[in-house]
């Protein structure tokens, strides 16, 4: 059996699940890191960000969109809660305090879920915007196609659309 | 219009009186007072055309100065027919007395000498030097305007050369051909007619009177031509050497006119012949029996078929070898045989025709060109071709064999110690040059007109008019072009234009000829016309346009651009009003114009190919454009929350 060339030999070809697995382990040791350093606040984020990360858990599509607009937008809810701890001392108490306010948890769920509406909504309005440009533009185009028909008398072939 | 005026002047000046014809004063031919409307002019008289006879044009475009003592011709054209129809008249100078048939008597050596002979051979003399003959010389076409004056030649001119003689006026050889074959031939013919117009003056009575014309011909091809025409009758010792002489049966031992003209001179210039061997015992052919190889030429003339057996069986060649002694010719018709079974056996009849005109040829030298039984002289061909089509389709078949075989320059050849053939055999290179052009623009209907300047057209829708010249012919197709269903674009027609308008026309009959698509065939049409209006009749021709445009749908319909098309028949229709077809063809065919409409049309089914891509894609484009939506919206909504998370930090870091 012939050998592979050295190249090939030598040179290790780029791995994505190694890659992907890297970046799983490094998150993981962040959260960890998070966790030991400040508790109260790993807590809070948790608390906050739960649907995105479900969404981030569930999304499988490629660059997990809606994942990724659930978590910035419950990021944009979490601001205020989490200055807020920061500047309450950043106890494990404090953190569960604000978790159990109604309305700080509703208001960073509500953003997240703003976020998944968008997600939601905005593909069927530019499907909507692109259909309407695009039945316009065949109209235009069938109106010049009969002109230059009738102007040179080839009106037997027919609209192909 | 001329052809449409029903008595109009001919050559501008002389008008046919229809209710003056003069009886005795066209030679046998329908005669006319032709009224000149200048004052205290001679007086002329209208000979009217035969429509199958043609007109001699070379003698009326040569003749155009005066002759004392002939009649000559003036001018030529269209004119009243009979019966409604158009006719031609050669309006020639009018007899000033009787014709010497209307009061028989014998007349005195002196009275013939001075009175006949020498003003006879002036004239002559003067044709002569016009390379022309006169070949009309007979009793009833000469005349006397009082007695002691001299003779006048009556015309010629209006019919074939010799086609109104009597049998007993011309040789044997010009006898045995149709009335119209017998050819311009040389003035020596002239003067044998001048000697039997001598004899029968000098006897006072016509020659061979009442015999039949076969008897006429045998009888001189057997005792000879003087014998014949005395029968034994004695004349004064001058007249008879002078007739004797101007009636010899080899034209080159008859003296010319300027001879004659000293009559005791010319008598001294006898050419003695020496008379043919006479066989024991007759051979027959056709019920004529031949006694000498001139009476068995005159049987092989008369009867071809039944002459080709006798040479293919040998009974012939045996007769000649045993009954005439004449071994030299029963070798020539060997080898005529012997050479003809080297011919091809596909055209075995015209083969056979071939032989038995080389065997009749060989048998007399002086015999006319003798085709399955139709004889003639080539410069008689026009003539009879011109009688025969398209009446006769049997002539005209042998007519048309004569022309593709080059008959008359086999003939020339055959005879090559008599005369130089050259001319003869490029004659017939031309007229089957002529017959091989396919479509109207050759054949045996181009070649008739071609060699008959002056022949009408013969087509069927031109039938009651007298289309003779290129000229005559617009007006003519403008005038009959409104009747409904008429075909103007006919054979008859076509080879009528090709052959009058000489060469330059030649492209536009073949490619009407050619053309089998309907846009191809209108747009030649279109130019023959145009080109014909263009050339003859600069005038409007409203019907004519009228029925061109008819015809010229596809050529409108070759515009792709609708616009342009509608503007093109617009434009068509107010030019047909106008009669101009030159302006219709412009308009028709306007290449620049055609360029820029295939272009423009070109560019349109690019176009079109373009706007029909571009619609399949937006119709089948609804999942692409999905994916897009998809992607485009989320992407959207990702910005947005960013744009959410760094607003909100803003806020925070504001306070």
């Amino acid at each position: 059996m012939a050998k592979p060339p050295k190249a090939a030999r030598t040179k290790k070809t780029a791995n994505p699940a190694g890659a992907g697995r890297s970046t799983v382990w490094l998150s993981g040791l962040a959260c960890g890191g998070l966790v030991a350093i400040a508790p109260g606040i790993a807590l809070l984020a948790v608390g906050l960000l739960a649907p995105g990360l479900v969404a981030a858990k569930l999304d499988r599509e490629p660059g997990r969109p809606v994942g990724r607009t659930v978590l910035t937008c419950g990021l944009a809810g979490c601001v205020h809660p989490t200055i807020a701890l920061w500047n309450l001392g950043q106890s494990f108490e404090t953190a569960m305090a604000i978790l159990a306010d109604p309305a700080t948890l509703g208001l960073a769920w509500s953003a997240a879920a703003a976020g998944w509406l968008m997600t939601q909504v905005l593909p069927l309005g530019v499907r909507a915007a692109l259909e309407a440009s695009a039945i316009a533009r065949a109209a235009r185009l069938r109106l010049l196609r009969e002109r230059i028909a009738e102007a040179w008398g080839l009106d037997d072939g027919g609209d192909p659309a | 219009m001329a052809d449409t005026e029903p008595n109009p002047l001919i050559g501008g000046i002389y008008r046919v009186a229809l209710d003056q014809p003069l009886a005795e004063a066209g030679g046998g031919q329908m005669a006319f007072v032709a009224i000149d409307r200048r004052p205290n002019r001679a007086p002329a008289m209208a000979l009217r055309v035969e429509r199958r006879a043609s007109v001699r044009a070379r003698a009326l475009q040569t003749l155009t100065t005066n002759i004392d003592g002939l009649l000559r011709p003036l001018t030529h054209g269209p004119g009243p027919g009979s019966g409604g129809e158009a006719g031609w008249y050669v309006v020639c100078e009018a007899p000033l007395g009787r014709p010497l048939s209307a009061t028989p008597r014998p007349w005195s050596e002196a009275l013939l000498i001075d009175l006949v002979l020498k003003p006879a051979a002036h004239v002559l003399d003067q044709l002569q030097g016009h390379g022309q003959t006169h070949r009309a010389i007979r009793l009833n076409n000469v005349f006397q305007t009082a007695p002691n004056q001299p003779v006048t030649l009556g015309a010629a001119w209006a019919a074939p050369p010799a086609m109104h003689q009597p049998a007993a006026f011309e040789t044997a050889y010009s006898a045995l051909c149709a009335p119209t074959a017998r050819g311009d031939g040389r003035i020596a013919d002239d003067v044998y007619s001048l000697g039997v117009l001598l004899l029968a003056l000098a006897l006072g009575r016509m020659p061979m009177a009442g015999m039949d014309p076969v008897a006429i011909m045998h009888r001189k091809l057997e005792l000879g031509d003087f014998a014949a025409l005395t029968a034994g009758e004695r004349l004064s010792p001058l007249l008879a050497d002078l007739t004797r002489g101007m009636l010899a049966e080899d034209p080159d031992h008859r003296p010319t006119p300027a001879s004659l003209r000293d009559p005791p001179g010319a008598r001294g210039r006898r050419v003695a012949a020496r008379p043919p061997a006479h066989a024991s015992r007759p051979f027959r052919l056709g019920g004529v029996p031949a006694w000498n190889n001139r009476t068995l030429a005159l049987a092989m003339a008369i009867a071809p078929a039944e002459a080709t057996t006798a040479i293919e069986t040998g009974t012939l060649a045996h007769w000649l070898r045993r009954g005439l002694g004449d071994s030299a010719l029963a070798v020539k018709l060997e080898n005529l045989l012997r050479l003809r079974a080297r011919e091809s056996p596909a055209e075995k009849e015209t083969n056979a025709a071939t032989m038995a005109m080389r065997a009749v040829a060989a048998a007399d030298p002086l015999m006319p060109l003798c085709w399955r039984g139709l004889c003639l002289f080539p410069d008689g061909f026009g003539a009879v071709l011109a009688a025969s089509y398209p009446g006769d389709p049997a002539t005209a078949a042998k007519l048309n064999e004569i022309a593709m075989t080059e008959a008359t320059g086999i003939w020339a050849r055959t005879r090559e110690d008599r005369e130089a053939s050259a001319t003869h055999v490029a004659e017939a290179r031309r007229w089957r040059s002529i017959l091989r052009i396919s479509g109207p623009a050759g054949g045996l209907p181009r070649l008739a007109y071609t060699l008959n300047p002056l022949m009408p057209c013969a087509s069927s829708q031109l039938e009651g008019r007298w289309i003779a010249q290129a000229v005559q012919l617009p007006s003519a197709l403008d005038a009959i072009a409104g009747v409904s269903g008429v075909t103007l674009v006919e054979p008859a027609i076509a080879a009528f234009v090709a052959a009058r308008t000489e060469r330059w026309l030649d492209r536009e009959v073949k490619d009407l000829a050619e053309s089998h698509d309907p846009a191809g065939t209108a747009l030649n049409a279109l130019r023959l016309f145009a080109e014909l209006q263009s050339r003859y009749h600069p005038g409007a021709l409203p019907s004519l346009a009228a029925w061109v445009a008819a015809g010229s749908q596809p050529l409108v319909e070759q515009w792709k651009n609708r616009e342009r098309r509608t503007i093109v028949e617009e434009r068509l229709k107010q030019l047909t009003a106008t009669g101009q077809i030159a302006a219709m063809l412009t308009l028709l065919e306007d290449p620049p114009g055609h360029a820029a409409d295939n272009e423009g049309f070109r560019a349109a089914v690019a176009d079109l190919a373009r706007l029909d891509a571009a619609l399949r894609n937006i119709a089948g484009g609804g999942a692409p454009r999905g994916e897009i939506a998809a992607r485009l919206g989320q992407e959207i909504a990702a910005g947005l929350g960013l744009s959410a998370v760094a607003a909100t930090l803003l806020l925070a870091a504001l306070g």
